[in-house]
């Protein structure tokens, strides 16, 4: 089923939590709203769901206005941050409520409920743990079964708020690429609410990134990762270093005083090199180096004295042989230029 | 685990404290021994007078003490009282804790502050404030006349006098509780497809039942031994409208001690069970939480 929201605007007394907002997510799709913490991202979710309602705007769902309609009525799975499993059933309980409040006339009988909840068990991989009661599982079960509750209800789209927020990251690596695998199996819409954006780009179709109620860019990973709509995208989706900046001609320069423009350059954008190459290159000298994961960070300081971060690959670091407080070149192998909040104030 | 075992460092350590916050014995013993008899004579020391003036002259005065008349009247009435005032509050409590906790809206502090209001005012004043307004002189005292409706010196003014006075045990209960316990599980409910009473009764409900249970214990021993307030509106009516507090202080008054105190022993023997049962359920509510630890405990 494919979501629609409409020029949805939210406020919470003073504090506007969405602004504006426009959004599609095609049926099938597993979407991820990206954001800093009060970018409205969860609110938005909430609002999809039911749980919320808007000031102004509305939400579409295949077409169909289900602005007024409650969350009971609106067929969604929610997943919630801290599981919000019943803490007084079982797991077998907790998936199975979903289908005992149905109404009798849409309720299926004890035996179709217990294969409907067999069925869900060995999906999660929990077969065995169906008498254990919430509190006797670990964060990363109980997250699964709360995946399971939503989902035996058979919902036309799957919506989880921060869903592995509060688990350690390795069981966050193992879970996520889990919901991957789950989403290529079943086929549901599903929209997920995370601030973490290796988690966005390595698990979701689209990333969805938010910043301050509004939406900055909806894209592919790949889109939003290497063609940033707005600095806040590029800033946002992974390190970054800042120098002011001007484009004269299609070449960018760098300048040590504020100029109207920002120039973003990744860390692992940059080189190190002993001689000044043919291209754009500046004078640095080293002031940290640490070599420990698979890419070697590097601290030095710019001829102009900003520290500027760089990341090189461990063979390239190796054959560099670099030392503390040696003299070297920084050479940029890609840029961003954006024009600075001021600057483009001034043009509108 | 493995077990590690440390050299004898060769140093006497027992003789010490064993932890930096143990005082020295005789100030423990000293402190012991004022609390002990502090609880002895205040509290241990009157029940058992209470038992032993009972049956001082024997068991057959006492068993007919009980038997009698305006004694069994009283124990009806305070079982009427209590009986109509602790499910009703119960029903309250539950409500205004429900909306207290789980829901903002204007004058909520407002409200708090009003289901505490029977802790603060005095119970000969709640009394009063029904006489004023229910009495022959008071509010609605002549229409209540016209229509032969009897509130003052009657069983509904003690019952109203007594759900007053106890109205806000189970609330203030709740409260805590149900904040505590958040709004998430009532959302995953909703979009699970439960309507609000089921989510009530399926998610709230078992959530809060030892709460609720303890709440309720304390509700029912304040409202059989409610004197004040039901003094005032009763009118003190032999065999009609005297509660067992009430009675006792009759019987007392006449110099029947051995009657007066045979119905008091039954208070006391309600307190004493109010006690176990208490300590009973908070036990379970604790049991629960640190199985469901332990358990949890071996699952990470």
């Amino acid at each position: 089923m494919s979501i629609e929201a409409v020029n949805i605007t939210k406020r919470f007394g003073q504090f506007t939590a969405l602004n504006n907002v426009d959004l599609e997510i095609p049926s099938g799709e597993l979407v991820a709203l990206l954001g800093p913490s009060g970018s409205g991202k969860t609110t938005l979710l909430r609002i999809i769901a039911g749980l919320e309602f808007p000031d102004s705007g509305t939400v579409l769902f295949d077409g169909h206005d289900i602005g007024d309609r409650t969350a009971r009525e609106r067929r969604v799975g929610f997943v919630f941050q801290h599981y919000a499993l019943f803490r007084h059933m079982t797991v077998f309980e907790n998936i199975a409520f979903g289908l005992r409040v149905r109404p009798r006339e849409f309720r299926p009988s004890r035996a179709q409920i217990r294969a409907k909840v067999h069925d869900l068990l060995k999906l999660i991989q929990l077969e065995n743990l169906a008498d254990r009661y919430p509190s006797q599982l670990s964060g990363g079960q109980r997250q699964r079964v709360a995946l399971a509750r939503a989902l035996a209800v058979e919902p036309s789209v799957l919506l989880l708020d921060e869903p592995f927020g509060a688990l350690d990251a390795k069981v966050r690596m193992e879970l996520r690429r889990w919901l991957r695998q789950l989403h290529d199996e079943i086929h549901i819409t599903s929209v997920f609410v995370t601030h973490d954006q290796e988690e966005a780009l390595e698990v979701a179709d689209r990333v969805v990134v938010m910043n301050e109620g509004r939406i900055e860019q909806v894209g592919s990973p790949d889109e939003v990762y290497n063609r940033p709509a707005s600095p806040f995208v590029y800033n946002f989706l992974g390190n970054v270093n800042l120098f002011h900046g001007r484009v004269d001609d299609g070449k960018t320069y760098i300048h040590e005083i504020e100029t109207g423009h920002v120039v973003y350059v990744r860390p692992h954008l940059l080189d190190i090199a002993r001689l000044p190459t043919g291209g754009s290159h500046f004078r640095a000298r080293i002031k940290h180096i640490n070599a420990a994961g698979p890419l070697v960070k590097v601290e030095v300081i710019a001829e102009w004295g900003d520290p500027v971060r760089v990341e090189l690959p461990q063979e390239r670091f190796r054959s560099l042989q670099l030392m503390k407080n040696e003299e070297v070149f920084i050479i940029p192998k890609d840029v961003q230029v954006f024009p600075t909040r001021k600057e483009m104030a001034r043009a509108k | 685990m493995a077990s590690i075992t440390l050299p004898n460092p060769g140093m006497p350590v027992a003789s010490r404290a064993v932890h930096a916050t143990t005082e020295q014995s005789w100030v423990r013993w000293s402190l012991i021994l004022v609390a002990v008899t502090f609880l002895g004579v205040f509290l241990f020391l009157p029940l058992a007078i209470v038992f032993s003036s009972a049956l001082q002259k024997g068991f057959s005065v006492y068993v007919a003490a009980l038997r009698e008349p305006d004694a069994m009247a009283a124990i009806k009435l305070t079982l009427i009282s209590a009986g109509i005032s602790v499910p009703l509050n119960m029903i309250f409590g539950i409500a205004a804790a429900w909306a207290v906790g789980k829901f903002e809206f204007v004058g909520k502090s407002l409200l708090v502050t009003l289901i505490d209001l029977p802790f603060s005012v005095s119970p000969v004043v709640s009394g009063l404030i029904y006489v004023l307004i229910f009495g022959l002189q008071g509010l609605l005292g002549p229409w209540l006349a016209a229509h032969d409706v009897k509130i003052i010196f009657a069983v509904p003014g003690i019952v109203l006098a007594t759900m007053f006075v106890t109205f806000p045990f189970v609330a203030r209960e709740l409260i805590p509780l149900v904040e505590a316990q958040g709004t998430e599980e009532e959302e995953a409910a909703l979009t699970l497809g439960a309507s609000g009473w089921q989510t009530f009764w399926r998610v709230t409900l078992p959530n809060i039942k030892w709460g609720l249970l303890y709440g309720v214990i304390l509700c029912n021993a304040r409202a059989m031994g409610e004197f004040g307030a039901v003094s005032v509106v009763s009118g003190h009516i032999r065999g009609r409208t005297n509660t067992m507090p009430l009675h006792i202080e009759i019987l007392y008054n006449e110099y029947q001690f051995a009657p007066a105190f045979a119905v008091a022993s039954l208070l006391a023997l309600l307190a004493l069970a109010t006690l176990l049962a208490k300590t009973i359920v908070e036990w379970k509510a604790r049991q629960q939480s640190s199985e469901v630890q332990r358990i949890s405990g071996e699952a990470l």
